[in-house]
């Protein structure tokens, strides 16, 4: 099996742990929200292997929910912040001019702001909850790969096979869907995949602050901040599990990523 | 030579820190020994130690400690005596007339008279920004000890507003520093306070009254959880804690051969109350009272308490449990099938998923029930409660909001509230219209018999009197049933074996300075 295969192999795996995550947390929302107190405050064992808490909550059940929102907020975020590197990233490269300087202004500027913060301020502003939470991630993760983006056009401009294409008149939507975004892709996917893992970390981080998801939902940034005041009663596996498993999910993200550039841009994959 | 220096120094450091920390942890009998005490962050003074910007006073009511009051609450929350030696009201009302002791100083020597009095009420009635001094006109000192209140409306129940107002010098007053160095007459002086760590209180030799047994008094501001490590570090004697940690044990090893320091739960009986508001308006299902009456006595708040509470709690059938002017008419019986049988006969038959339908309308009888994001102890009793509404065939969710939109969701849906005062008025906050919004304050619902029988309470000129009122108007509002009073939460705390803690009065709302209202009666047993 040669390396390119294994690879493969492993891209696949990858992407159907996280889909079985998605899809098992999906179907057990309604399960990880109901209390039930005559089973309050169990370590983990064989029925409730994550152990359950204070409301008899099932902790496994209200992982898998959380990681589940995550990652589907994290798609979301993902295809939005995608969407709008793309656009700014190749109108910054094909007008030039002050269109991009003023695209490149935009970029310092949101780049300048520590992201955290940025994503707290949208997501109040959008009334909090899984819309702010959505808006602050998706408008503050597009700006390295606008960048990225306005890169590669800038260079793929200047190949002869695109100037002479020019010359010979290709129409400008051509020019774009057949010599651009065929280049343009691999870096976008890539670029889209390693941004789960951004997306992830930073919708648990503002909810377990307290600007995200509402504190019914069972996202981990809740699960985290609820386990808080139980760490010096000894309740353990309220914080350690679900935290070890966003671990788990964004490492498998990266993993992925990872991966997917190996395939998609085996020429950057020695560097 | 230098280097010796230093290091005999730090030796004589080392040796009194651990000559300190010995001290700390002994177990040694006797009056000297400090105490030290931990509250919650939230209970420090932001304003520092003046009465007009709510020490003392305001939503958790305390005694102030560093300065007198006119009243006291006794234990069983009638009225008693402290800087007060008779008062008298007039027939109308109007003017209330108090004698005052002729013994008494502040810690800078001067007497403390009459003019202080009214100076502080005339202040208060300006300044206050938790206390409502509405009904008072104005106070006059007639001599050095006699003060007259004239009041604007005949308000009843005055002498417990009396209770929870320190009276400062007159002389020594500036809004700008007091609060930070307080002077008063009260059993204790301020020695020392480090903003966002700690108070130490000592006591005053100059006091009028019992002369404190605990000598020196350090009040903590610990979260929960340090304050509970705190405990396993035997480095307080007493602290705060909740039904959360009450099933540990702590027990710290015995050091230098010593024996253990141990601690004991102390439940404290509270009317710290939670309830729900039942929104009395056209579009809410429970706009019918015998929709109210049937969640009244559908829920099994014991089962809440052993649930949520590990059991650390008394069941809630008022605002007012346990106080003089409760009503045991509020207790209800748990009675499921009563609760059920009552929903079938309006007209709320179980539709085909086991949820409660209007008749032919496809009306879901449901409810969401909001609270307060933190909290555990609501979000657990939101949580029970829907559960205990699904056996009932309520469709019950629950929804957590910040303070900030909590009071506009509860005109709509019931939140989970916590009350519980030292006052009578709290009744009248409640359930009295609010002449602006046309209902009552905090969720609507408006009866004018309830309006009538709350104003001749506060109309009434006789304190105890007053009383018989209060309860009336409880006849009323426990059939109309505008709110559902769930559990009253027992204020637990961490006592080092061998503090003797004073018999507490019923505490109210505020799990925090009430602990140590009594702190001067305090004993460490031999």
């Amino acid at each position: 099996m040669n390396r390119r295969r294994s690879t493969l192999i492993l891209l696949v795996l990858a992407c159907a742990l996280l889909l079985a995550v998605t899809l098992a947390g999906g179907l057990l929302a309604d399960g990880a929200a109901s209390a039930d107190f005559t089973r309050k405050n169990l370590p983990p064992c064989f029925a409730f292997p994550f152990g359950t808490d204070w409301m008899g909550r099932d902790m496994l059940k209200r992982t898998l929910a959380g990681l589940s929102l995550s990652i589907r907020i994290g798609a979301l975020t993902a295809a939005l912040s995608g969407a709008v590197a793309l656009a700014l990233g190749a109108a910054s490269a094909a007008f030039g001019g002050w269109v991009d300087a003023l695209i490149s202004w935009i970029i310092d500027l949101v780049m300048g702001i520590p992201h955290i913060l940025l994503i707290i301020l949208i997501s109040i502003a959008c009334g909090r909850g899984l819309w702010g939470v959505t808006a602050g991630v998706a408008l503050s993760h597009w700006t390295s790969l606008a960048r990225l983006v306005r890169g590669e056009v800038l260079q793929l401009c200047r190949t002869p096979y695109f100037r002479m294409a020019q010359r010979l008149g290709v129409s400008r939507k051509r020019l774009f869907c057949s010599h651009l975004l065929p280049h343009l892709l691999p870096q976008l996917l890539i670029g889209l995949m390693l941004q789960f893992p951004h997306a992830i970390l930073h919708e648990a981080s503002v909810t377990f602050l307290g600007f995200g998801l509402s504190s019914e939902r069972p996202a981990i940034g809740n699960i985290l901040e609820e386990s808080m005041a139980y760490l010096a009663a000894g309740r353990w596996w309220l914080a350690l599990l679900p935290g070890l498993s966003l671990v788990g999910v964004v490492m498998i993200f990266a993993l992925a990523g990872e991966r997917l550039r190996l395939l998609l841009a085996p020429a950057s994959a020695q560097e | 030579m230098k280097k010796i220096i230093i290091f005999l120094l730090s030796l004589t450091l080392l040796a009194s820190c651990g000559r300190r920390n010995e001290g700390s942890f002994s177990s040694e009998p006797g009056i000297s020994q400090p105490l030290t005490v931990v509250l919650p962050p939230a209970c420090e003074p932001t304003a520092g130690f003046d009465p007009a910007f709510g020490w003392g006073a305001g939503e958790h009511v305390h005694e102030p400690l560093i300065q007198s009051t006119l009243t006291v609450t006794n234990p069983d929350l009638t009225i008693g005596y402290d800087l007060a030696t008779g008062m008298e009201t007039s027939q109308d009302g109007l003017t209330w007339t108090v004698k005052i002791r002729d013994d008494v100083t502040f810690t800078d020597g001067e007497a403390l008279t009459a003019s202080d009095v009214a100076f502080t009420y005339n202040m208060v009635k300006q300044t206050s920004s938790v206390n409502d001094f509405t009904m008072l006109d104005r106070a006059e000192a007639v001599d050095d000890t006699t003060v007259v209140f004239h009041m604007k409306t005949p308000f009843s129940i005055w002498p417990y507003t009396m209770a929870v107002t320190g009276i400062v010098p007159e002389h020594a007053y500036d809004p700008a520093s007091y609060g930070s160095s307080p002077i008063g007459s009260g059993r204790y002086v301020l020695k020392q306070w480090d903003r966002g760590e700690q108070v130490i209180l000592e006591y005053n030799p100059d006091y009028y009254g019992m002369q404190p047994r605990m000598e020196k008094v350090t009040i903590l501001f610990m979260e929960e959880d340090a304050a509970f490590l705190a405990v396993q570090a035997g480095e307080v004697d007493l602290a705060y804690t909740s039904a959360l940690y009450a099933d540990q044990k702590p027990e710290v090893l015995s050091l230098n051969g010593q024996e253990p320091v141990t601690y004991s739960l102390l439940a404290v009986r509270t009317v710290d109350n939670r309830g729900i508001n039942l929104p009395v308006t056209m579009s809410s299902p429970t706009m019918e009272s015998p929709v109210r009456q049937a969640i009244n006595m559908g829920i099994d708040r014991q089962r809440m308490i052993d649930h949520v509470l590990n059991g650390h709690g008394t069941p809630a059938y008022s605002v007012c449990d346990g106080l003089p002017w409760y009503n045991p008419v509020n207790e209800v019986e748990y009675d499921p099938e009563g609760a059920k049988a009552l929903l079938d006969e309006w007209g709320w038959p179980v539709g085909p998923d086991g949820i409660r339908v209007r008749g032919t309308s496809e009306m879901r009888l449901g409810l969401t029930i909001y609270y307060i994001v933190g909290d555990s102890v609501r979000q657990g009793l939101a949580a029970e409660l829907a559960n205990q509404l699904r056996e009932l065939g309520i469709e019950a969710d629950i929804k957590g909001v910040g303070w900030d939109s909590a009071y506009n969701d509860a005109l709509f849906n019931p939140l989970v509230w916590g009350w519980g005062a030292h006052t009578p008025m709290e009744l009248y906050n409640i359930y009295h219209t609010d002449p602006e919004r046309g209902t009552a304050r905090y969720s609507p619902y408006s009866c004018e018999t309830t309006d009538e029988l709350l104003d001749a309470a506060l109309a009434c000129p006789h304190l105890e009197q007053s009383y018989t009122l209060w309860q009336q108007a409880q006849e009323e509002i426990a059939e109309d049933v505008p709110w559902v009073w769930l559990v009253n939460v027992d204020h637990l705390y961490w006592v080092r074996d061998g503090l003797h803690v004073a018999e507490q009065k019923i505490h109210p709302h505020g799990h925090g300075w009430s602990i140590v209202n009594n702190v001067d009666r305090w004993e460490w047993n031999s």
